[in-house]
């Protein structure tokens, strides 16, 4: 390369030293121009010095922190540890067996005890043959999600650990070898314990993962040093021991300000075990249904402020779900501002069954100060299915009600709004669907190499753990909750069902089969065992793939039941558990609620469609729902052709009625019948009339009238009220029908609802006034049949309708102005306008008012009820119509004379009389 | 057969059905009326009529064609030369620390881009309404010949200017001066968008992609394919809409607003609809600028001269550094329409601070002020150490800097065209500009959501703006 000149070099050295001074002089003058974002800092809390479990200064010591003795020198720590299920997760309950489930492998309700198939790890309890976990290894695998303190702190019968006799039968003290593969001593003493670790919910960003390495370690009396690696104030040395850092302290040996900051939880201090819980700075991306964000991968939540159209997800219809996560993380709540520490002055409200009724709020409360020293850490909690934990607790915290008005909102629009708000839950319309993948099944009836069950994930096609496969998330399914305050009402729920091996062992308790001995089962050395890859290999190519690993045949699941009798565990069986999880977050803005009636009243309603529970039911064992929840699962089980499993719910086992999809079909059996009865009679009796009269026409001898004379029966008022009635009575029989059937027509189901009750509301103020009209003229005497003679006179009048006017004989009733009806009119008349009328409006009244007058429209069956009797009702009114109009035929001179009667006021009336027309019309017989 | 020969009976049935059908028309039910559709406030485009046989030839120099418009538009260049389009002045403004009132515009004042017109019209005139305004002599504002009608009615593919303003050598007038219609979002841009010497430098939210924008550019421009005009309305020539930076009073009515067209609290959110009282609509539904060609955030005059390697978006040695930057997040201050201070000539400046050249008014007490978003340009421009103003070289020109890269003798020849007295000794001082951000408006669905502002990872600086802290937490300025 030639050389270049030398004055170009140093142009080019300079012009690149004055580029960098000008990029840095250039940046001071943008720096001025960006906002210094400031750290949130609350530096109100006081300086502090770290004490060790001793209460001696950690600096001096070198021992681990003990955030008891440090955070106890001004907060009372004992009362904190024994007022915090976070904490205590079950310890206090530990018992023999749940009261509830009957269960015997439950210890408790909570996650120290209670069995959790997903993780599958489960707590041994006293008098078990096998151990699967003590209490040392529980703080090891579970520890992770557990603040400490409780079972990580003391015993079972409540004494400290360190003070437990070591014996390798006891589960408190023992541990399995995974290389001698039984139970050894756990000293506790070297371990340490770990106490209520007020760091990790109380600092703006504790040090999970050192946390978690230290307690996968065993060394649990670092565990909340360990939180606090990356702070500054203890460093961990080349060989793995934490050092206390004395710059971090100042000469009092108290830590400096600027080296912790002291806050209330926020939700990222939740979200470290509740998980996921996302911020907005990047977008937000999530792949299948790990258990590392437990919460996520159970229910679908997702709690984060951004727009779900933002996020980095392969999302079906991405760019439409311009909302939120959830709303109200959108608006900046803090998981906090509803699951508030019970005793905290700002966000205690009394509970409204204690509060009088004359108050409407009691200002009086603890002193900051107070709550300050003694913050009760039992948090404000919902109504969630999956946990009994403090039960004392549940539906403590603020409700969807407790901060919006949820009448005020919903009623201009929704009709009914107190009947649905009182069966259907605030989550149920506005958490319409999940947009993140969420457990559907756990299968671990069989094992992968990796040690994990058959896993599959709800709500994304394909492989979960890509970032291409398709998330089209998943709709909750409704399922009936009953509420502390004894209210049924349907919520959201993902269903969670697993398969797993139980056995009985030798002391008679039931357990379910341990990890440990599933493994050996099925691996050895890593691998598929050889009798188990001569069973399960279907296609021959030697490997056990993820289709083939599945009990679908008798002879793979005496296969592996065998084994299991062979490792000593006895009458090895398949249980299949169904797990409701609440679905309360990931809340949609009122744009995006269901605010389709026809979301749920359609015969494709959403409470009643098909769910899948598992693709494959292993072992064809169906499994059956938790006891222990607060849900009601009286549904179908079903399978499809494939053998996927599906749950339906059955309206009618609970208890629901749901119109639009549920029907009382026998209703419309009746009253169709009696119309089509009606319809076929006077179809017949018609057309015999007809055929007589057009032969009376062929012959001879012809029926003709004499005497013919118009009379002026009907005044206008009659004429008037009778045709308003008949407009209307048509009108409500033809919005009723499409109304009674909404998914048959599909015109505006509102504005027909309208026109039926504006009909109904004239048809009552017609009906009253024409009931006076008819009083006070007197006119009403005409309906009322004269007793004397009545049965007589009704027998003859039905004898002529069946035969004597095929006969071409006179009426045997002639109609007068004072006399308009016969008989059968009279009865029939009086009838459907003062009973069946007055029926039918009252159970439609009912109807519209429901909401004003539960306690009528209840007495009556409410409004399922009412609906049967009010359709049954237009039925007969249809039938009744049918016949009328028919009947009009009968009488007069001809069959329109009736009609044309009751439209002009005059009737033509005449007396029969049969001519012979061959005879000249001058000789007309008188 | 009735006796009656009328048929009464009609009269009962008509009553049947007026009695049914009132209710049911007075209680039907309404659909959710979303209040008023803006589309109804769009001005009318006129039906346009093609100059291709009206107008006749032949058409030698600018000035003739502008005659040849004044045969049937007799009034349209007195109009234009009322308006600032023309005059490149606000009106007068009486300011605080003069005697006798100032006006503000490209005439006669700087900004801290280009800095100054005066002396360089042979450049800078080539987006003047208007022909042959020369250097050295002042314009005659009355000659309405001069008038340029077709850099606004042509079709902008048959015209352009340059130097003073005059077409370039080679514009068929005719054919240009028949192309006429009414302007499109080319005419306007072909100047707007490339002020301050390219593409997208000067504003920040007008690039050439508003030529052809799409929806996510622009909802109105992209995705309604709006004209300027369809904004900016404009009657007898005068066009709404004042560019602040350019005056220190801005009427409301001069002004274009979104509530124009837009109802006031159109969100169907009640928290959102609240907002409005103290946040501008264009801070939500403009959430950054430049959002497809980077615009000139920082300008180094300091630096110009050096012959290191140039590139357009970091150095030019006649202009020296520069930083270019896209997807802006704006800067955000109270403001009320109007300015607190506008820099002009003479000011005397403090060489240690920023000089403001605008400073927006309002602040969290005014009423009136609401959160606005706002470029910040933020650049190193000559100042006279001696006198503590600033100085306004001329650069175009055979004696200007851009080609002797002479400071010095650009500030003497600058003194009689400005006015501003040259002590002979200069030096660089920083100066700030504040743009309004008003254009690429994204559609609803992209506007700013909640978090953008509040919360941890919020953008706005609460305490700077006066704020005891986020008011979600705090409460807004108005509640107690």
């Amino acid at each position: 390369m030639k050389l270049l000149p030398f004055k170009t070099w140093i142009s080019i050295t300079g012009g690149v030293l004055v580029l960098v001074a000008l990029g840095l002089g250039i940046n001071q003058a943008a720096a001025a121009n960006r906002e210094v974002q400031d750290a949130a800092i609350s530096p109100i809390h006081p300086e502090f010095s770290m004490l060790d479990s001793d209460g001696n200064n950690v600096l001096d010591s070198g021992l681990p922190v003990s955030t008891m003795k440090t955070c106890g020198a001004c907060h009372d720590t004992e009362f904190i540890a024994s007022h915090s299920y976070h904490s205590d997760l079950g310890l206090s309950e530990v018992q023999s067996a749940n009261p509830v489930t009957g269960e015997s492998w439950d210890a408790s309700s909570g996650p120290f005890g209670h069995w959790d198939p997903l993780g599958y790890r489960y707590l041994s309890q006293p008098g078990d043959e096998f151990l699967d976990l003590g209490t040392p290894e529980w703080v090891m695998t579970y520890g992770l999600q557990h603040i400490g303190g409780g079972p990580a702190y003391l015993s079972r019968t409540g004494q400290a650990l360190t003070s437990l006799p070591a014996q390798a039968s006891n589960p408190e003290t023992a541990a399995i070898n995974p290389q001698l593969g039984r139970a050894v001593i756990w000293d506790w003493e070297e371990s340490g314990i770990i106490e209520m670790n007020c760091f990790l919910c109380h600092i703006p960003s504790p040090n999970t993962s050192a946390r978690q390495e230290a307690i996968g370690e065993g060394l649990f009396g670092w565990a909340n040093t360990a939180t606090l690696s990356g702070t500054g104030i203890v460093i961990k040395d080349g060989s793995g021991n934490y050092l206390w850092n004395p710059e971090a302290f100042d000469e009092n040996g108290e830590l400096l300000e600027e080296n912790i900051t002291i806050q209330a939880p926020t939700n990222d201090n939740c979200s470290t075990c509740h998980g996921l819980v996302h911020g907005s700075e990047t977008p937000l991306v999530l792949t299948g249904c790990s258990l590392e964000y437990s919460q996520t991968a159970r229910t679908g939540q997702v709690i984060a402020a951004a727009m779900i159209s933002d996020s980095g997800m392969n999302l079906s219809d991405k760019n439409s779900l311009a909302r939120s996560w959830d709303v109200h993380a959108a608006r900046q709540l803090q998981c906090v501002d509803c699951h508030y520490s019970l005793n905290n002055p700002v966000y205690y409200r009394e509970s409204d069954s204690t509060r009088p009724d004359t108050l409407i709020f009691d200002p009086r409360r603890i002193d900051l100060g107070d709550y300050l020293e003694r913050p009760d850490h039992d948090f404000a909690r919902g109504q969630s299915a999956q946990s009994n934990l403090a039960p004392e607790l549940k539906g403590s915290m603020r409700r969807c009600e407790s901060c919006h008005h949820s009448r005020n909102i919903h009623a201009d629009w929704l009709p009914y709004t107190d009947a649905h708000l009182s069966a259907i839950s605030c989550e149920s319309c506005h958490i319409p669907q999940m947009y993140a993948p969420a457990i559907e099944s756990y299968d671990w009836t069989v094992i992968s190499i990796e040690g994990e069950p058959k896993s599959v994930c709800r709500g994304v096609e394909g492989d979960p753990d890509t970032l291409y496969s398709l998330v089209s998330g998943f709709t909750p399914t409704l399922l009936p909750r009953r509420n502390i305050d004894g209210q049924q009402v349907l919520a959201p729920y993902n269903l969670v069902t697993t398969w797993f091996w139980i056995y009985d062992d030798a002391n008679g308790n039931t357990r379910p089969v341990r990890l440990i001995d599933l493994e050996t089962v099925y691996l050895k050395n890593g691998h598929y065992r050889a009798e188990i890859v001569k069973e399960f290999d279907a296609d021959g190519d030697g490997q056990v793939s993820e289709l083939e690993l599945t009990l679908d045949t008798s002879a793979k699941q005496e296969l592996i039941a065998a084994r299991l009798v062979g490792l000593g565990l006895g009458n090895p069986r398949i249980q299949g558990l169904v797990q409701p999880y609440s679905i309360n977050h990931g809340v949609a803005g009122s744009g995006f609620a269901i605010s389709d009636c026809r979301a749920c009243h359609h015969e494709a309603s959403r409470i009643t469609q098909p769910v899948r529970l598992a693709v494959s039911v292993p072992g064809g064992v169906l499994p059956a729902f938790a006891e222990d929840t607060n849900i009601s699962a009286n549904g179908n089980l079903s399978m499809d052709e494939s053998g996927a499993l599906f749950y339906t719910l059955d309206p009618i086992t609970e208890g629901l009625y749901i119109f639009g999809n549920s029907n009382t079909a026998w209703v419309d059996w009746v009253g169709g019948l009696s119309f089509l009865g009606v319809l076929v009679a006077i179809t017949v009796h018609g057309a015999l009339r007809y055929l007589q009269a057009r032969k009376s026409r062929k012959s001879q001898r012809r029926l003709t009238h004499r005497n013919t004379r118009k009379l002026y029966l009907y005044e206008a008022y009659e004429r008037f009220w009778h045709w308003l009635q008949t407009v209307l009575i048509v009108i409500l029989l033809v919005t009723g029908l499409f109304i009674h059937r909404p998914d048959l027509f599909g015109i505006s189901f509102r504005g027909l609802v309208v026109i039926h009750n504006v009909s109904a509301a004239i048809l009552a103020i017609n009906a009253f006034l024409s009931l006076f009209y008819h009083l006070a003229s007197g006119k009403v005497r005409q309906f009322l049949p004269h007793p004397y003679g009545f049965f007589d006179d009704a027998i003859r009048q039905t004898k002529f309708y069946l035969r004597g006017i095929f006969k071409d004989e006179p009426h045997p009733f002639e109609k007068s102005p004072e006399k308009k009806m016969n008989p059968l009119q009279q009865v029939t008349y009086l009838g459907i306008l003062n009973v069946l009328l007055p029926l039918q409006g009252l159970t439609g009244i009912l109807i519209w008012g429901a909401q004003r007058w539960p306690e009528a429209a209840g007495l009556v069956g409410g409004l399922a009820g009412l609906a049967g009797y009010h359709t049954l009702l237009a039925w007969l009114f249809a039938a009744f119509i049918a016949a009328h109009v028919y009947l009009t035929t009968t009488g007069g001179t001809g069959p329109f004379d009736s009609i044309k009667a009751m439209i002009t006021g005059w009737e033509v009336t005449g007396e029969k009389t049969v001519r012979d027309i061959s005879e000249p019309q001058g000789k007309k017989k008188k | 057969m009735p006796i009656t020969k009328k048929p009464f009976w009609i009269l009962g049935l008509i009553g049947i059905l007026l009695i049914i059908a009132a209710p049911v028309v007075v209680f039907w039910p309404e659909e959710r009326s979303s209040g008023n559709d803006p589309a109804d406030f769009i001005p009318e485009h006129a039906v346009h009529v093609s100059h291709a046989d009206i107008v006749q030839g032949p058409l030698e120099t600018p000035q003739d064609v502008t005659r040849a418009c004044l045969e049937c538009h007799p009034e349209a260049a007195s109009q234009v030369m009322q308006t600032s389009h023309w005059t490149w002045e606000s009106r007068e403004f009486t300011v605080p620390g003069r005697d006798e009132p100032v006006t503000i515009g490209k005439a006669n004042q700087i900004n801290n881009f280009c800095i100054s017109a005066q002396g360089n019209q042979k450049s800078c005139m080539s987006c003047h309404t208007g022909y042959g305004w020369q250097e050295g002599q002042a314009y005659d504002y009355s000659i309405q010949e001069n008038v340029d009608c077709l850099i606004c009615h042509a079709d902008i593919n048959t015209y352009a200017k340059s130097n003073y303003g005059n077409p370039v050598e080679g514009v068929d007038l005719l054919a240009a001066a028949r192309s006429v219609r009414a302007p499109t979002r080319e005419n306007c841009g072909t100047c707007h968008f490339n002020g301050g010497g390219g593409n997208n430098v000067k504003h920040g939210d007008l690039s050439e992609t508003l030529y052809y924008p799409d929806k996510e550019i622009d909802v109105h421009m992209g995705g309604n394919d709006f004209l300027c005009t369809d904004c900016h309305w404009t009657e007898n020539h005068q066009i709404l809409g004042r560019l602040v930076v350019d005056n220190y009073q801005i009427e409301p009515d001069e002004q274009v607003s979104c509530a124009n067209c837009h109802n006031e609290t159109p969100h169907n959110d009640e928290r959102i609809n609240s907002h409005v009282q103290s946040v501008a609509c264009q801070t939500c539904h403009v959430p950054a600028y430049a959002l497809d060609e980077p615009t000139k955030t920082n300008w180094d005059w300091s630096t110009a001269g050096l012959n290191i390697p140039e590139d357009h978006y970091t150095y030019l040695k006649i202009k020296g550094a520069f930083i270019y930057e896209q997807e802006v997040q704006p800067t955000y201050l109270w403001f009320n329409g109007n300015l607190d201070y506008r820099y002009l000539l003479g000011d005397i400046i403090d060489p240690s601070q920023p000089t403001l050249i605008n400073d927006p008014a309002g602040d969290i007490s005014d009423p009136n002020a609401k959160i606005f978003p706002f470029k910040l340009h933020i650049s190193k421009q000559p100042y006279d150490t001696g006198y503590n103003h600033l100085l306004a070289p001329i650069t175009s020109g055979e004696n200007g800097y851009w080609t002797t890269f002479d400071w010095d003798l650009a500030f003497y020849l600058a003194e009689p065209v400005t006015g501003l007295p040259y002590s002979g000794r200069y030096g660089f001082t920083t100066t700030y500009m504040y743009w309004p951000s008003t254009h690429m408006v994204q559609p609803a669905e992209k506007a700013l959501q909640c978090d953008a502002c509040h919360g941890d990872s919020g953008r706005m600086d609460w305490e700077e703006l006066g704020y005891p802290g986020d008011p979600i937490e705090w409460g807004g300025r108005f509640q107690p």
